[in-house]
């Protein structure tokens, strides 16, 4: 805490810019719940400058990408629409939902009927000025008779019109008090009405699209009539598609980019001490990475089973060989200790081989073999994982087998399928949403395939509950249930690494997603 | 002779034909399609259908087969399922690249590797055969995505030469173009080279023994006058396969060089293409890849026969 | 000292004692190693010290340890790999050398339709329908390995069926198989033998490369290609975790072809240029 008081002292005299106090204070490993909050009130940021040739090489693109919305599933094509095009809803560095083309918004109590406000004055880059029915296209797309990923999360909808050109109103099929987060859902970004050509988007935010490369490179150039001051700073922005960390590390060292994303934890101390590069870590707040196993499946229908692999694990262990200190423990279910509804009265569970043991002979196993299947197609190193957990559940005498299965079609084959699995998971901005989508009985994607009607009503209670108190309540209950009896070990949540070139500002954690939520080109800029 | 290159082209096409027809088959068998592969987590039955029904994935095998097949052999090799593209426009500026890297590589490795292997045949037993072969065995038991590494850190990163990144744009120069991809031609150049030498100097130093190679010597000819004109001639049949099989390597197997120093060609275009199941691209690649191999095991058939005599005049 | 009647040179004596060593290490393992296969006992990447002579691996395990451990693996599943393919590819390629030309445009075809088909869909094919194991690891890489033995194979043994001796054998009425074993097979060991000894070194890394798909050594075995590819991204920051298993396969590869060579010196016959001229 005395580093963290000394670095904001600094800050306040004007000694510190914004920017190199954020850097500090991720240093330290203070984390973002301190940061944000207290920087809104005090010195303003720096003005940035407008220019320069903003270079980022990203991992998380491919040859057969698209900038279709209904496609997007990763990085590279979240981040470009994102220089072309805006969302409805934005979100503060805390996490909390502001207004982007939605300006404002306001809800009936019950949080059923809500009304939200166009943003005036916003034009296309082909001169057209957005009002509500782009808004109400933008939303259809992902709707009714439609691929898109969005569609489960926009079933809520009872009905969505028009109220005037500049207002919709959106009826919901029962009451929800995080709705504008799920407006900000990164698949929802706003195009003329009507608009098809996805080939070459139009949209309204600070670029315009020069040319695009799938799985290579995309350009853009500065629009220069951005409706938001301070932002889209750079004349030109290039995304390279660099799928390697090596290859992507080396090309930050050597100034071929000037920005990167996905560093490797294990390399990245030799990072932070090249004196030309910034490493901006957001603690807390990155996947999920959890072992799930199928509750209606047997052995791990017995709950003593699920509670000696959950003390079974290692997860400090863990946490220290393959992310080199760069994650926090999961308490196993998927919330992490930013979000205001994070259960801090549940102790954190611990390796314990001498439970795990007590547990595995109470559910009368004898010498049986639990398979564990994992791949690289899981995330990069769940294997790694896998081979410690092995290891640290030998001493418990229980015998896990580790089975590496194959990258391709692990998310059509393996997981959703097979009783025990590696799993990650993105964060979820609100708590409901997190517990609906993975552990919800109406859940497409409930993979530990537990399903308990008590569980449903806490959380439909919690939903609908405007009051942050007893919200707060429901929701501690809701984890007590899922870490005690649920199926997942949710073992690490890791923090995000960017890398960046000393001279690029703005570079700021965020509670969401790495690099800026995707937008460092917009909110970026060079000293 | 010309009967004999006329066949093989047939057979080629035959080929070519028996591959698009083999992939397809593969593709289908494989477990999951287009719809669940981009979709992801995201897939619910619903979605799967809407996005399967768009691609007319519900109509059956054949019927989607015939259709590109029919396309092709006009020169349409259709529209990629997953995002739309027209294939030959993107395809054909990755085919150049590929060649273009492959030719670079070549054009280092052929001649030096066959050069080294003959003064290394020439010298046996000396210092600097068992040189060559000692480095040339080093460098290909490392794998290749090793070599690059250590090139980018010396080269590109500690002392900054080449760039790391040796992705090309149609815009680029010739000599902007050999600069930029320098790295990854010399690491190809690395990975293949080994192979062709030791191929020359065993294949050379295999005919060493024969009864004509003992008359050349008592005639009074030197080592180096007796390896190249009697020597290398009867020995060439294996190290031509040998060089074919590497030049097909530089076209087809280069995958990790391509990830590594983030190059568009063909190769990684159809990883991501069989990882998506995005079959006609899968198709359009499965046919170049097909082409190169029957082309150039065509011709190094073709020069096998062209350089025995016996074979040249058969009986 | 003489070996089968004749008497190594010194690269071959480096060579002969390389293999040894490793095969020695392969069979003693458990009791030379000091520690664990599988266990973690150190920091990610940690330096050489006198506790771990040649640091840590990726997730801390002792890189002398697994590098003893994994020559089993890593020989024995190159070594089984590798016969298999010769097996395969030799015949086959004789076969369609000697066989006529219809059995040969067969064979070339099918084998030229193999190599088309890229790695990943072939690969992706034996996993869906024969699950992955060990065996299924093993018949998949001999089974594309052998393709390039088969060219090879057919280019050799071609200039060598047009040879009189050959044709003698053939008006003498001698069958298919004679020919390619008697005849064919003896002259076409040069070229076969050098090949071998180069392809039984490519599949330690053609092992581990089909690791990404599930079609490889199961975790916590160790073998040595899959050690590289594990510890591969440290090489670009300077550490030297791959080089270990790296150096340990091409030491491998220098030792056998170094044997090689001497076998194939002492087989071309002393008249005329031989070995130590």
């Amino acid at each position: 805490m005395e580093e963290y008081n000394k670095l904001k002292h600094m800050f306040d005299k004007g000694a510190l810019s914004r920017r190199d106090f954020m850097s500090g204070v991720a240093m330290i490993g203070a984390g973002m719940a301190v940061a944000p909050s207290l920087l809104s009130g005090t010195a303003q940021a720096a003005t940035p400058k407008v220019g320069g040739t903003f270079r980022i090489g990203m991992e998380g693109g491919s040859a057969t990408d698209s900038l279709d919305p209904r496609t997007y599933s990763d990085s590279v094509m979240i981040a470009a629409s994102l220089c072309v095009m805006n969302g409805l809803v934005e979100f503060d560095a805390s996490g909390k939902p502001t207004g982007e083309l939605l300006e404002s918004w306001e809800a009936k109590p019950g949080a059923k009927e809500w009304v939200f406000n166009v943003r005036k004055g916003v034009k296309f880059s082909n001169g057209k000025t957005l009002n509500a029915d782009d808004i109400l296209y933008s939303i259809a797309i992902h709707r009714g008779e439609t691929k898109s990923p969005a569609k489960g999360i926009l079933k809520q909808i009872t009905e969505i019109k028009k109220v005037n050109e500049n207002q919709i109103a959106v009826t919901l099929e029962a009451g929800n008090a995080d709705f504008p987060v799920i407006l900000g859902d990164y698949h929802i970004v706003v195009v003329p009405d009507g608009f098809t050509d996805w080939q070459k988007p139009i949209g309204t935010g600070g670029y315009t699209l020069e040319s695009f490369e799938p799985g290579v490179r995309l350009v853009f150039k500065r629009r220069g009539d951005y409706w938001k001051a301070g932002r889209a700073n750079f004349d030109m922005v290039e995304i390279r598609n660099i799928q390697d960390p090596a290859a992507r590390t080396a090309a930050l060292q050597s100034g071929q980019v000037d920005a990167i994303n996905r560093l490797d934890p294990r390399t990245v101390n030799l990072l932070m001490k090249d004196k030309k590069l910034n490493v901006v870590r957001t603690k807390g707040t990155g996947n999920r990475f959890c072992f799930v196993s199928r509750v209606t499946e047997k052995p791990f229908d017995n709950k003593d089973l699920r509670l000696a692999l959950k003390y079974g694990i290692d997860r400090e262990k863990i946490i220290q060989q393959v992310y080199n200190g760069f994650a926090t423990p999961g308490n196993d279910h998927t919330l992490d200790a930013l979000n205001p509804f994070y259960n801090t009265a549940m102790p954190q569970r611990k390796y314990d081989p001498d439970k795990a043991a007590f547990h595995f002979k109470k559910a009368g196993l004898g010498d049986a073999k639990i398979e564990l299947q994992a791949s690289e197609g899981a995330w990069g190193s769940a294997v790694d994982c896998a081979t410690l957990y092995q290891e640290s559940l030998k001493k418990a005498k229980i015998n896990l087998d580790v089975k590496k299965v194959s990258a391709d079609g692990y998310w059509d084959n393996v997981w959703l399928k097979v009783p025990f699995c590696a799993v990650y998971w993105g964060r979820r901005l609100s708590a409901d949403q997190t517990f609906t989508q993975v552990y919800g009985s109406g859940s497409d994607w409930n993979d530990s395939n537990w399903r308990v009607p008590e569980f449903d009503k806490l959380i439909g209670e919690a939903r609908a509950e405007l009051d942050d108190k007893k919200r707060k309540e429901l929701y501690f209950h809701a984890q007590e249930m899922i870490a005690e009896d649920g199926g997942m070990i949710c073992f690490a949540i890791t923090d995000y690494l960017d890398g960046y070139a000393k001279n690029v500002m703005g570079a700021d954690p965020h509670a969401r997603y790495d690099m800026n939520d995707d937008r460092i080109a917009e909110k970026g800029w060079f000293a | 002779m010309l009967k004999t290159i006329a066949v093989r082209i047939v057979l080629g096409i035959l080929t070519l034909w028996a591959v698009s027809v083999l992939i397809f088959a593969a593709t289908e068998v494989l477990p999951g399609d287009v719809a669940s592969a981009i979709l992801g987590q995201g897939a619910t039955p619903e979605t799967l259908a809407v996005f399967r029904h768009e691609l007319g994935l519900d109509r059956p095998a054949y019927v989607r087969y015939l259709e590109w097949f029919f396309n092709a052999l006009h020169g349409d090799l259709g529209i990629a399922m997953t995002n739309k593209r027209v294939i030959v426009e993107v395809i054909a500026p990755r085919f150049m690249n590929t060649l273009f890297l492959a030719g670079y590589a070549a054009l280092i490795a052929v001649p030096t590797s066959v050069v080294l292997g003959i003064i290394a045949a020439i010298n046996e037993g000396k210092f600097i055969d068992r040189f060559v072969n000692i480095i040339s065995l080093m460098t290909i038991s490392v794998p290749e995505f090793f070599i690059a590494y250590v090139l980018i850190l010396y080269l590109a990163v500690q002392f900054e030469i080449f760039p790391s990144l040796s992705t090309v744009f149609p815009e680029m120069g010739f000599v902007e173009k050999i600069y930029t991809t320098a790295l990854p031609a010399f690491t190809l150049t690395m990975l293949v080279m080994a192979h062709m030498l030791r191929m020359t100097r065993t294949s050379v130093l295999s005919i060493m023994s024969q009864p004509y190679i003992e008359m050349a010597f008592l005639k009074g000819l030197t080592r180096s006058q007796v390896i190249v004109r009697h020597a290398l001639p009867n020995a060439a049949a294996p190290i031509i396969s040998v060089i074919a099989l590497n030049l097909a390597y530089l076209i087809v197997g280069v995958v990790v060089i391509e990830v590594v120093f983030v190059y568009p060609g063909v190769g990684q275009f159809m990883v991501d293409g069989v990882t998506k199941r995005d079959l006609p691209v899968v198709q359009a690649c499965g046919l170049i890849f097909a082409g190169a191999f029957v082309g150039l095991n065509t011709i190094a058939d073709v020069l096998a026969i062209m350089v025995n005599p016996r074979l040249r005049h058969p009986r | 000292m003489k070996l089968f009647g004749y008497k190594p040179t010194s690269t071959a004596w480096l060579g002969l004692a390389i293999i040894t060593v490793f095969i020695l290490v392969a069979v003693f393992a458990d009791v030379i190693a000091p520690y664990s296969e599988s266990e973690s006992v150190g920091q990610t990447w940690d330096d050489p010290s006198w506790d771990f002579l040649l640091g840590t691996d990726n997730i801390g395990r002792d890189m002398l340890s697994r590098l003893i451990f994994g020559a089993r693996m890593t020989i024995g599943v190159a070594l089984v790999t590798t016969v298999l393919s010769f097996l395969i590819g030799t015949t086959t390629g004789f076969l369609a050398a000697v066989g006529g030309t219809v059995i040969d445009q067969i064979l070339s075809r099918i084998v030229d339709v193999m190599l088309s088909i890229p790695l990943l869909i072939f690969a992706l094919i034996i996993l869906s329908v024969f699950g992955s194991s060990i065996m299924t690891l093993i018949l998949t890489l001999a089974v594309l390995d052998s393709t390039r033995v088969f060219r090879l194979a057919r280019a050799v043994a071609t200039n060598l069926v047009v040879m009189e001796y050959v044709e003698a054998a053939r008006l003498r009425g001698e069958g298919l198989w004679w020919i390619m074993r008697r005849e064919i097979l003896p002259n076409a060991l040069p070229p076969m033998i050098s090949e071998f000894g180069l392809r039984f070194c490519f599949n330690f890394l053609f092992v581990a490369s089909l690791s990404f798909l599930g079609l490889g050594i199961q975790p916590p075995y160790a073998d040595w290609g899959g050690m590289v590819r594990d510890n591969g991204k440290a090489i670009s920051f300077g550490l030297p975790a791959p080089l270990w298993p790296a150096l340990a396969i091409a030491m491998m590869t220098v030792g056998v072809n170094l044997v090689v060579d001497w076998i194939l010196s002492i087989n071309s016959r002393p008249s005329g240029a031989s070995a130590e001229m």
